[in-house]
């Protein structure tokens, strides 16, 4: 027992130290491990400054190579290639030009040197001490870590996570997610940035005066350069602190979250509407292919895609409201009722498409091996459907129900327009006309969130239940 | 019945083409039988009755050639002459307007299945119905000064495309192009340039038999066309598309502009009639010109927005892929920030910066749309250059660029070509959605997104306003699905089989 602790106490170092070598090669994952260890690397950096630094490394290696380049191997190896050369245009018939054959002999020359330069210092035991490698070697150090633990606890953390395939896996991807988000939110800043309008001409008339317009830039902080605003845009949608809004002087962050939740709803019903009506159609049309039931399946898939939002929930209040009065026209938030139109509506291009994705993949998976398994043991039909192809058809529904996830929040706007509900969309919509640029900013990053986070859960599902994925994560 | 006899009623086109003209025919009957009875006051409608009853007996003979249809089948395993007989007079349902059956019709006319017969008849069909539709113009006030050269051109074409039908029937292109026919395909293909873009395939298919000495060429030309001509949903999106070309070009003559955008206080939100099809809007003017009118924006919009980022994206892809390692993620890591963002989103932002307009409608939805290809092109790339012959090509030591854009992209097009087809759908959709908001296009074009935001303010009075232009989008998007759909089955490897 004790031992065994002992060996793992001995092993924990290298083990950070085999991860930090596999994370300092992708370049986001370095910056953000320099980040998370900032403290423990600023003193480290200091050291290495102050007594590592002298590297002779280069100046070595360039007297070794000289040192190669004079030996005889050295023009040898330039014959070889003039050689290389000269049969080589031979064989293509075309004409030898001697400078361009020497040039690219010595081109060829010199990287072997290089190579055999390097070769020779490292059987010297010397080699290459740039920061980074130099900061591994102080990992291997138990001491080193013991003492670097608690500021750099973070950093450890992040090394540690990143020896668990799965947790690293979801590591990855919840990184890229941050990076995206803050990406988003900069890009989408940057455009309304640069738009031509001017928003205090726009909101206080063309008769305000000079003062007026000054007063409310520098109200808003539209007078701060380019990169402050840009600061303060980011820092505002993350701590969920917006200011307020152009016109009406509405608390930006307030008025979201009095918003969101319609949204959110009615595009979580449209999707279980969705799932629950699509899935089962998918089965059929796979299980009786090119019966009249696929067909007509299908068919009423396709003019689901190619039905627009608003003309659709038009139709629907022309003849369910206004003609046969069963439902309500228009969205009010205590009547269950009125929400069924605008859910069936934004579902509908969802179920054609899932409906689609179902037949599609199920039929792909139908005619595997482990299909014709299963009838051979004289499974049921049903049995073999549903446990065994819907099983593995399953992940690229699961990719379509991601994507198609994020294309309905933002094609809310149109269906809220239509059934004149208060949502984020037409929220959205409504402050453009103005435009309220803050407004603008935080409803269109948020729903960009919302999506990026739904993505993240789908593709952590994705590799749950996915076991191709799960056995690559642990052999890489 | 026997396993060959199934397989003799599996395999026939004819018999499943058959079949879905009955549906749709059907189903068109019980559509306008639905219009005809006016429910509240529980009347007849005079002229709807007309048109159901025509219909209904066009849907019964078609259902009756289909049942003879099985039987040849079944008991000859090969279509008798008296069935191609019975469906010949089904030709007469074209002038009831109903395309599906006569479609069928002419198909059954011919005993070999040829791609050149059947571009011609629907490239005469597209004819006729620009023809129909430009007619609809005599019952208004006045035409415009260049409607009767504009008729008479479109009688000499059509007449041209009858014979070219006639005599591809009676020929077998396989055998050989007569030098006739020839100088008949460069005719058609010039008339083609008129928007029936069926002109120019065919005519094109023409000229090249009758001069290219290359097996493969053509060979992967039939293969290609046989898989779509074959595809009986896919010509009808087809047909729909060109015809919507065709009629956006022809309405340079035929119509008159000032119907669909200036006002006429006389004739305020007008019901459907012969001079005003589809009513007039609160500002008199005539929406059925105003969606003929449209079709030129949704088209020239939906195929731009296609197009832009089809270059862009595909670029960036194809260099992605190609490049691997930093470039790549450089590149994937700045399309991944574009690809969290819903394009109508960003669209929305961007028109709220810079305004909205038509150009700036189709920069944004262009934008939002590029990394959806450039991911398609990435995959497709990272599978084609690991293939031989680009291997090949490095060892020659081919500069890389003219690896990339002469070996690789061309044989990695394919499922980009397919993906455009299946977008330029979901592109006509957003654009008119935009539109319905108020951002789109601007409000006095004639744009159908624009015609529908009239139309759904009066909803309770005058609901065709907004049913029509609906349609209009519909019929495109659902033409455009359809073609996607026949391209990615002609174009698949996988399944070939």
């Amino acid at each position: 027992m004790l031992s065994e602790k002992g060996q793992k106490n001995e092993q924990t170092p290298f083990r950070f130290e085999k991860n930090y070598l596999g994370i300092i090669k992708q370049p986001l994952f370095k910056y953000l491990l320099i980040l998370l260890g900032l403290p423990v690397h600023m003193v480290t950096w200091l050291i290495y400054q102050l007594k590592y630094k002298p590297s002779s490394y280069g100046h070595l290696l360039q007297k070794e190579k000289k040192a190669v380049q004079q030996s005889p191997v050295y023009d040898q190896w330039i014959d070889r290639y003039e050689d290389q050369y000269k049969s080589k245009m031979h064989y293509f018939n075309k004409s030898i030009d001697e400078q361009e054959m020497r040039r690219e002999a010595r081109k060829l020359a010199d990287i072997q040197a290089e190579e055999m330069a390097k070769a020779r210092l490292s059987e010297e035991n010397i080699k290459d001490a740039a920061y980074l490698p130099f900061f591994g070697e102080r990992l291997r150090n138990p001491a080193f870590v013991k003492v670097s633990f608690i500021p750099g606890i973070l950093m450890y953390l992040f090394l540690w996570g990143y020896s668990r395939p799965m947790l690293r896996y979801i590591l990855e991807r919840l990184v890229m997610t941050i990076f995206v988000i803050i990406s988003v939110a900069i890009f989408v800043f940057t455009i309304l940035y640069f738009s031509p309008s001017d928003p205090a001409a726009n909101i206080l008339g063309e008769a305000a005066t000079m003062e007026q317009r000054q007063e409310f830039n520098h109200q808003y902080g539209l007078d701060q350069p380019y990169l402050v605003q840009l600061a303060d845009a980011v820092k505002g949608i993350i701590t969920f602190d917006l200011g307020f809004s152009y016109t009406g002087n509405e608390n930006i962050a307030a008025s979201i979250a009095n918003k969101f939740p319609i949204t959110l709803i009615i595009a979580v019903c449209s999707l279980l509407m969705a799932v629950v009506v699509a899935i089962p159609i998918g089965i059929i049309s796979a299980a009786k292919r090119n019966s009249i039931w696929d067909y007509s399946f299908m068919f009423i898939a396709l003019i689901g895609l190619s039905i627009p939002n608003f003309w659709q929930g038009l139709v629907f209040i022309l003849n369910f409201s206004i003609k046969w009065h069963l439902l309500p026209a228009t969205y009010s938030p205590n009547d269950w009722l009125s929400i069924i139109m605008p859910v069936m509506v934004l579902g509908t291009g969802l179920t054609a498409s899932i409906a689609r994705m179902t037949r599609s993949s199920i039929l792909e998976v139908i005619n595997e091996d482990y299909i014709v398994t299963a009838k051979a043991k004289g499974l049921k039909p049903r049995k073999i459907l549903i446990q065994h192809a819907l099983r593995n058809a399953m992940i690229p529904i699961i990719t379509v129900i991601g994507l198609q996830f994020g294309g309905m929040l933002g094609g809310a706007a149109v269906t809220e327009k239509v059934f004149n509900i208060s949502g984020l969309g037409s929220f959205i919509v409504d402050k453009q006309f103005v435009p309220d640029t803050p407004s603008i900013l935080a409803g269109v990053v948020y729903i960009a969130i919302t999506i990026s986070l739904v993505n993240l859960v789908v593709d952590i599902i994705y590799a749950l239940l996915n076991p191709r994925i799960r056995s690559q994560m642990k052999s890489s | 019945m026997t396993t060959q006899q199934e397989f003799a009623l599996k395999q026939s086109q004819q018999y499943k083409n058959a079949n879905f003209s009955v549906c749709l025919s059907f189903a068109l009957t019980l559509l306008f039988l639905f219009n005809a009875y006016d429910f509240a006051q529980g009347t007849w409608n005079f002229v709807w009755g007309i048109v159901t009853a025509a219909y209904f007996v066009i849907s019964i003979l078609q259902g009756a050639i289909a049942l003879l249809l099985k039987k040849d089948l079944l008991t000859y395993g090969a279509i008798q002459k008296r069935t191609r007989l019975l469906s010949a007079v089904q030709l007469l349902s074209l002038f009831a307007g109903n395309l599906f059956t006569a479609a069928f019709a002419f198909r059954m006319l011919k005993k070999k299945d040829s791609i050149e017969y059947t571009l011609a008849y629907y490239m005469f069909l597209t004819q006729f119905l620009v023809f129909a539709i430009s007619l609809f113009n005599l019952f208004k006030p006045y035409v415009s000064n260049l409607f009767m050269p504009a008729m008479i051109l479109l009688i000499f074409a059509m007449v041209i495309e009858l014979f070219l039908v006639i005599i591809l029937a009676k020929t077998d292109v396989e055998q050989g192009v007569k030098p006739l026919l020839k100088w008949l395909g460069i005719i058609v293909f010039l008339t083609g340039l008129t928007g029936n873009v069926f002109g120019l395939i065919l005519g094109y298919s023409l000229v090249m038999k009758s001069r290219s000495n290359d097996a493969s060429t053509i060979d992967k030309w039939n293969q290609f066309w046989m898989s779509m001509t074959n595809n009986f949903t896919a010509m009808l999106g087809f047909l729909f598309v060109f015809l919507m070309l065709a009629i956006s070009i022809a309405s340079y003559g035929t119509f008159v502009s000032s119907f669909a955008t200036e006002n006429d206080y006389g004739a305020l939100l007008l019901e459907p009639s012969l001079a005003h099809p589809f009513g007039t809007d609160n500002f008199g003017r005539d929406v059925f010109s105003r969606i003929v009118f449209g079709a030129r924006i949704s088209l020239v919009v939906g195929l731009l927005t296609t197009l832009i980022p089809l270059v862009i994206g595909g670029f960036l892809g194809a260099i992605s892929g190609y490049y691997q390692k930093s470039i790549d993620n450089i590149i994937m890591r700045c399309l991944d920030v574009l690809y969290a963002v819903p394009g109508i989103l960003l669209a929305i932002a961007i028109i709220a910066a810079f305004g909205s307009s038509t150009f700036n409608l189709i920069i944004a939805l262009s934008v939002g749309s590029i990394p959806t290809y450039a991911r398609t092109m990435r995959a497709n790339v990272l599978i084609v250059s690991n293939l031989e012959f680009v291997e090949a090509a490095k060892a020659l030591g081919e500069n890389e660029w003219k690896i990339i854009f002469k070996q690789i992209v061309p044989n990695a097009f394919a499922p980009m070509i397919v993906k455009a087809s299946l977008t330029i759908g979901s592109a006509v959709i957003a654009t008119s959605s935009l539109s319905f908001l108020g951002l789109g296009v601007e409000p006095h074009i004639p744009e159908w997104g624009n015609i529908l935001k009239i139309g759904s303010m009066y909803l309770e009075t005058n609901p065709h306003l907004a049913i029509f232009p609906g349609i209009a989008i519909i019929l495109l998007v659902l033409s455009f699905n359809f073609l996607g759909d026949g391209l990615r089955d002609a174009l698949d490897p996988k399944l070939d089989s």
